[in-house]
């Protein structure tokens, strides 16, 4: 009985998200109907189902009743792509709202004498993982409405016979004027951040494009089961907030384009989290006594949180085109005073957290980035930007550190950094003497796409810093750090020689790793990048070397020049690599000018 | 200052322990995502990078998971539980965790100080400020009302607390300054020998402490020279720390050298006193580690070993063993005894040190192939990608487990 009760849950859901929510508007808007029309016909729907909600709770709540519903529901579906003018869209209009008014609430009655409240988030997940999948979210409006009448004939079927109230420790986690404040706040934030993405394209397509259904269909299924399990364990006061806080990220990273996509993700988890809660609010936490009681509380909560919410949510939307931010905040007071005024003997904490949060808030933030000169503020951006937690700046002396990375500072100079940057973990190279050994250019670059210049880098892009004059600074900051090491640096490559080592296996692939971004696959200074630097990149089959004599000086140019770059320019040095693949390297570029000569 | 463990009842200390919790679950599944973001970094969300995620990760594990049940002690220690001040507890440990929550958003806001475990600046500092003056004054209000029918002992060394903890803001305000830095070793730009045994010595005394205020019956079997081992140590640690040096240096190689026989000091010293049942598995594992902690601790710090693991994965494994192996069992412990709630079952419990075993020894591993060859991260992709990996199945399981812990967690 179980599964039948979630399976009634899922169909319900089903019916109401892909035919009165989607469907039934987009027929509306196919048969040509304005938006006065619209507005009329979704009053009469959400009248409709008010209505109904409520002559089932007097009525009192029954698997019949339940079974009439998704009944009429399954008529009203499957006649609506046939109504064309506006007294049939109507009817239809008045008869969805009134199979789903009775259904919602006698299912919300009926549920604990069929399941136990984790049941009720496998339902409402399957309910919306069906709906986004992509056979059925891309379905024509027509085909939507018969998938609609799918829902509710397979939620008829499964309607258990069970009529009795099964004894269960209902818990009143909130009181009925607090359910419907929070309810009605979620729904209400719901809808509009629901209306928001659809109605724009870039927004759909970033949040509901192609391939993203399915994760839309797992994260619906997976929060929704994660919910009712909660419900179960007792996590019915915080599910809301939870849903809140989750919701609000969402409508706030759905207007960053940077972050858009964590809105994709947000959004179904914080929808499933509410869903679950809101089914089981009736008949598990309103304290209800009996199914007659927890009918007159559904009907309460789907006729305010329900109707009067969405309909809020989607005005809201369609008059200001966005979720304020300022409307955020007040759901979010809404929710947390809920929860404080409704368990009074929580105030001390809220104090405290409102105390803590007020001091945080009330230091300005990022002051020290308006202060000093560039490199200055460059500073303040590899902190701010956590470059410490993936590069030192600590030439360890005595160390292969010295060669790769350039001189030993003293360390009093080092310990006098405020703060001092010697870091603990190399995800990436030593960067104390990095402007010696990397261009302006190089550095820009590298910020912008890293795996560009460094094929397998863990490095994440930081394209982000180039819309403000951030990248700049924090480019002079590396350079200028790097200034006084120039001398040794030119010394250090000057003298280097590889060890007496066979070349490594692989020249060619080397090369295609390390230089053909900017050189070229074959060496001729056209890689994909070439056209980025003020001076192109060397031609290496009849460039730089081809006058110079073959033998040992020549090898050992070349060499030196792959381990430690033209310093000045942008050409950057490798100096991770082993000696045995640098020379490797120098063979192959070797090879480009020696092929090219017998040609 | 010996007491019974605390009563279920004690809503400030269940509070601390579920918040820690609650931090140990949002701590490891930054981990993860930083784990995952090092195999695939395009899955950063905007602005939010991996170098702003690590601060969250580090100050959640350590601010939250492992103070907190150290708070909870403290409410344990000053019977907080059972003085007026017991309506406030819990209001302490929500301001201690909205101060974290502060950081986290300051964190990832770019707001940092850059010093690793104390980035707290601005309005975070402050809020970190508030949050320890709250907890501060619970229990001064505690000790205010319970100390009087405590022993003359108890009701002075309580006392010399408070006006300790009392000094601990100012410490977070001087030591998250960009202006202080603690003393380090000038060949690997880490921290000297003599620190590693000040901040161990630390530890060694809550593990001395811990037994006589919240363990049940029983004697320690730490006799004098224990404590003058304790007292020795200490007093080398002045002399070093004040001398300086590297690690080539006998004196810094030697303070190290003083953390080993505290392994079977310890555990012999815990021997005498009786335990809960429940607590069997976590001191178990917490000496196994603790074990291995200062005898890698010291191995580490060796000559040459320390030269070829620095800034490599290795040191990222033993900040694993300390964090996810020891300081994990000894906060499950305190959150035991303080409770006498269970922390996890046998299979949980198992299944968290074994993917933190399989963590510990894969990340050693590659950092002792990097050390060798730097290039090795670089250009054997395959071989970091496996490691990297490993390193996140080993956090979906730590995260699965914790889940479940703080699921649980009302259980008794």
């Amino acid at each position: 009985m179980n599964v039948r009760a979630a399976i009634v849950v899922a169909a319900v859901y089903g019916y109401f998200l892909i035919f009165a929510q989607f469907s039934f508007v987009e027929l509306l808007r196919a048969g040509g109907a304005g938006l006065m029309q619209e507005k009329v016909a979704l009053g009469i729907m959400a009248v409709g189902g008010m209505a109904s909600g409520f002559l089932a709770a007097w009525r009192g709540a029954s698997p019949g009743m339940v079974r009439a519903a998704l009944g009429l529901a399954a008529v009203s579906s499957a006649l609506a792509p046939f109504a064309k003018a506006m007294p049939g869209v109507l009817g239809i209009a008045l008869a969805t709202g009134c199979a789903l008014g009775v259904a919602t609430v006698s299912l919300a009655a009926m549920l604990p004498a069929w399941c136990g409240v984790a049941w009720i988030g496998l339902g409402t997940g399957l309910g919306y993982a069906c709906c986004n999948l992509p056979g059925v979210f891309t379905q024509s409006p027509g085909g939507q409405a018969w998938v609609g009448t799918g829902f509710a004939l397979v939620g008829l079927l499964a309607v258990p016979s069970v009529t009795g109230w099964r004894e269960h420790d209902s818990k009143k986690v909130f009181p009925i004027w607090g359910a419907l404040a929070i309810f009605t706040a979620l729904v209400w934030m719901d809808s509009a951040a629901f209306f928001i993405i659809q109605h724009s394209e870039d927004l759909k397509s970033g949040t509901w494009g192609d391939g993203l259904l399915w994760r839309n269909a797992g994260v619906h299924l997976a929060l929704a089961v994660v919910a009712g399990l909660w419900l179960a364990r007792g996590g019915a006061r915080m599910i809301p907030a939870l849903a809140w806080a989750i919701l609000a990220a969402a409508s706030l990273t759905v207007n960053i384009e940077s972050s858009r996509h964590l809105a994709g993700w947000l959004y179904p988890a914080g929808v499933s989290l509410y869903s679950a809660a809101l089914v089981a609010w009736p008949g598990w936490f309103s304290g209800a006594d009996g199914k007659r009681q927890a009918g007159w509380r559904a009907a309460w909560l789907f006729a305010i949180a329900g109707w009067f919410g969405s309909a809020n949510g989607i005005g809201m939307a369609q008059t200001l085109q966005q979720v304020p931010p300022a409307f955020v905040a007040g759901a979010g007071c809404v929710v947390i005073a809920v929860m404080v005024l409704s368990n009074l003997k929580r105030w001390r904490p809220a104090m405290a957290v409102a105390v803590v949060g007020l001091v945080a808030m009330a230091f300005p933030k990022r002051a020290d980035f308006l202060a000093g000169d560039a490199a200055a503020r460059g500073k303040q951006v590899y902190l701010s930007e956590g470059c410490i937690h993936c590069h030192s700046q600590y030439v360890r002396p005595g160390s292969l550190d010295e060669q790769n990375w350039g001189p030993v500072r003293d360390v009093k100079e080092v310990l006098a950094g405020q703060p001092v940057l010697i870091g603990n973990r190399r995800q990436g190279p030593d960067l104390a003497n990095v402007g010696a050994r990397r261009s302006e250019k190089w550095l820009k670059l590298h910020f912008i796409d890293p795996q560009a210049l460094a094929p397998g880098s863990v490095m994440p892009s930081y394209a982000h810093l180039y819309e403000s004059a951030k990248l700049d600074d924090l480019v002079r900051y590396l350079r200028d750090s790097g200034v006084k090491a120039l001398p040794k640096v030119m010394e250090t490559s000057a003298q280097w020689k590889p060890a007496q080592v066979a070349p490594a296996s692989g020249g060619k692939e080397l090369f295609g790793m390390h230089c053909a971004a900017c050189h070229g696959p074959n060496g001729l200074g056209n890689g994909p990048l070439s056209l980025e630097f003020a001076r192109k990149p060397a031609n290496l089959v009849s460039g730089p070397f081809v006058w110079t004599s073959a033998g040992e000086s020549l090898d050992l140019r070349i060499a030196r020049v792959i381990k430690f770059g033209l310093v000045g320019t942008d050409m950057p040095g490798h100096e991770v690599i082993t000696d045995a693949q640098v020379l490797a390297l120098k063979d192959h570029v070797l090879k480009l000018r020696t092929s090219s000569s017998g040609q | 200052m010996s007491q019974s463990p605390s009563a279920p009842e004690d809503e400030g200390v269940s509070t601390a322990v579920k918040h820690a919790l609650g931090w140990l679950v949002f701590g490891n599944a930054v981990g993860l995502y930083l784990s995952v973001l090092l195999l695939v970094p395009s899955w950063q969300v905007g602005e939010w990078t991996y170098g702003r995620w690590v601060p969250v990760h580090l100050n959640v594990q350590l601010y939250g998971w492992t103070a907190l049940p150290l708070v909870a002690w403290l409410f344990s220690m000053y019977e907080v539980g059972r003085s007026k001040s017991a309506a406030w507890a819990p209001a302490a440990v929500w301001g201690w965790s909205a101060a974290l929550a502060m950081g986290a958003l300051h964190w990832l806001g770019g707001e940092t100080g850059g010093k690793i475990f104390l980035d707290w600046k601005n309005g975070a500092l402050w809020a970190f400020v508030v949050a320890l003056v709250m907890l501060w004054a619970v229990l001064v209000m505690a000790w205010k009302e319970r100390a009087g029918g405590w022993t003359k002992l108890k009701r002075r060394v309580s006392l010399g607390g408070l006006v300790g903890l009392a000094m601990v803001p100012g410490v977070i305000i001087l030591t998250a300054s960009p202006k202080t830095y603690p003393p380090v070793d000038h060949l690997t730009g880490g921290p000297t020998g003599s620190s590693l045994l000040g901040s161990s010595l630390i530890v060694v005394g809550l593990m001395l402490l811990l037994p006589r205020v919240v363990a049940g019956s029983g004697k320690g079997r730490a006799g004098w020279g224990t404590w003058a081992y304790f007292g020795f140590c200490w007093i080398f640690f002045g002399v070093a720390e004040a001398v300086g040096g590297t690690h080539f240096d006998w004196w810094q190689n030697f303070s190290l050298l003083l953390m080993p026989p505290w392994a079977w000091l310890l555990a012999r010293d815990w021997k005498g006193f009786s335990w809960p049942r429940d607590s069997r598995f976590w001191r178990m594992a917490m000496f196994g580690w603790w074990g291995l902690l200062v005898l890698t601790g010291y191995l580490m710090y060796f000559p040459w070993i320390l030269d070829r693991i620095k800034f490599t994965q290795g040191l990222v494994a033993h900040s694993h063993l300390a964090m996810a192996g020891f300081t994990t069992s000894f906060c499950a412990l305190l959150a035991v005894l303080l409770t006498g709630r269970r922390v996890g079952g046998a299979a949980s419990v198992t299944l968290w040190h074994g993917a933190v075993v399989v963590m510990i020894l894969t990340l050693a591993a590659m950092g002792w192939r990097e050390g060798a060859e730097p290039s090795w991260m670089l250009l054997k992709p395959d071989w970091r990608e496996m490691g990297l990996t490993t390193r996140s199945i080993c956090g979906i399981v730590m995260l699965s487990v914790s889940t479940g812990w703080l699921i649980n967690w009302k259980t008794r």
